[in-house]
């Protein structure tokens, strides 16, 4: 009877929708029970929970990814749930138009640019160069910039975990180095580097830096969105 | 049910989105292209609708849990990456580091400047 069983409730993607939820849950609660630690995010203690359960159960991802797809689907409209807040943001951008026009291409190009000269150096292969290449942009969009790429979705999502958990005591040494007190120029930063990480980091630090980043964190996603596919296509990595 | 005429309009954009990008041709996400769209439009109204908050506020809240089976993913590619570790962590973190600096010391000196005017 139990070898059926399985079977039987994966046949349904309510299985993988309800074990979602329930990991989700259950990894918010134990990182609020934590003291919300900045090392440790809620997300990642959510997955390692679910990825323990699938393994634990036999389930292959791929069946797993299939039933979630009922959730996933919902990825798209929420991306462009992000122009409200990005509406919301535009006073900030009247207000300080001039240095974040200049600052946002070549700081949100570098992003990109200094982790793939890093890897291309130390020999990764392009299907990992695709991959990494939109570490600091926010999930939603990152996804569809790495399909564009054709580069790996999972290692995607584990290269976001580790640049937003960097970014935040890296923002906060190269601020006491550089001598920065600005908070604006802070949350800015945090959300141009550590994408939702960093940006749910600067709303602890204050509102007006949570707001920066959000501004840094959706107009990285925009810029490197609309030109990091064609600068592939025209550079001709993915062709490798 | 204000929140279903929200969704229908944030459903609206992405369907928007992919017409857009299948005549242009555009190497963009359709997520992308509706999100500037729907930012467009409410620059246009001056207002964010009740409905459409209402939609889009829960959306947004359930982002991490909406990503999560795609983080879940790394963990079973463990295998297919090794040999290629050393390059992939060395360039999260290296990257990031010289990226946070270059950003907060670009971003000190035009606002400075801009100052200065």
């Amino acid at each position: 009877m139990l070898t059926n069983l399985l079977p039987t409730l994966t046949a349904t993607p309510l299985l993988a929708v309800g074990l979602t939820l329930a990991a989700y849950l259950v990894g918010s609660a134990v990182f609020i029970r934590l003291g919300k630690p900045s090392w440790l995010p809620a997300i990642l203690i959510a997955a390692l929970l679910l990825a323990a359960i699938l393994a634990l159960l036999g389930q292959p991802y791929a069946t797993y990814q299939q039933g979630a797809t009922w959730l996933t689907v919902l990825l798209g409209p929420a991306t462009v749930a992000l122009g409200m807040p990005l509406y919301q943001q535009l006073p900030h951008i009247h207000e300080l138009w001039r240095p974040l026009a200049a600052c946002l291409p070549i700081a949100a190009a570098l992003a990109a640019c200094y982790a793939l000269g890093i890897a291309w150096l130390l020999g990764a292969s392009p299907d990992i160069l695709a991959s990494i290449a939109a570490k600091s942009v926010t999930a939603p969009i990152a996804i569809g910039i790495t399909e564009q790429l054709g580069g790996n979705v999972a290692l995607l999502m584990g290269s976001l975990l580790v640049t937003g958990v960097l970014t935040i005591p890296f923002v906060s040494l190269a601020a006491r180095l550089l001598r920065i007190n600005d908070e604006r120029i802070i949350g800015f930063a945090l959300g141009l580097n550590g994408h939702a990480i960093g940006t749910v980091r600067a709303f602890d630090i204050s509102p007006t830096a949570g707001a920066f980043a959000s501004l840094g964190m959706s107009l990285t996603g925009i810029f490197t969105a609309l030109l990091l596919p064609l600068a592939w296509r025209l550079v001709g990595i993915g062709a490798g | 049910m204000p929140a279903l005429n929200g969704l229908l309009w944030l459903i609206s954009y992405w369907l928007i989105g992919e017409v857009v990008i299948h005549f242009s041709g555009l190497p963009i996400s359709s997520g992308v292209v509706g999100m500037l769209l729907l930012c467009t439009t409410l620059a246009v109204i001056g207002r964010v609708p009740a409905s459409l908050a209402a939609a889009a506020q829960p959306l947004i809240a359930l982002l991490a849990m909406l990503i999560m089976p795609g983080v879940v993913g790394v963990f079973f590619i463990l295998n297919e990456l090794a040999g290629q570790w050393l390059a992939i962590v060395a360039a999260l973190l290296l990257g990031t580091l010289l990226s946070v600096f270059t950003t907060l010391w670009l971003l000190t000196r035009l606002m400075g400047r801009s100052h200065a005017d």
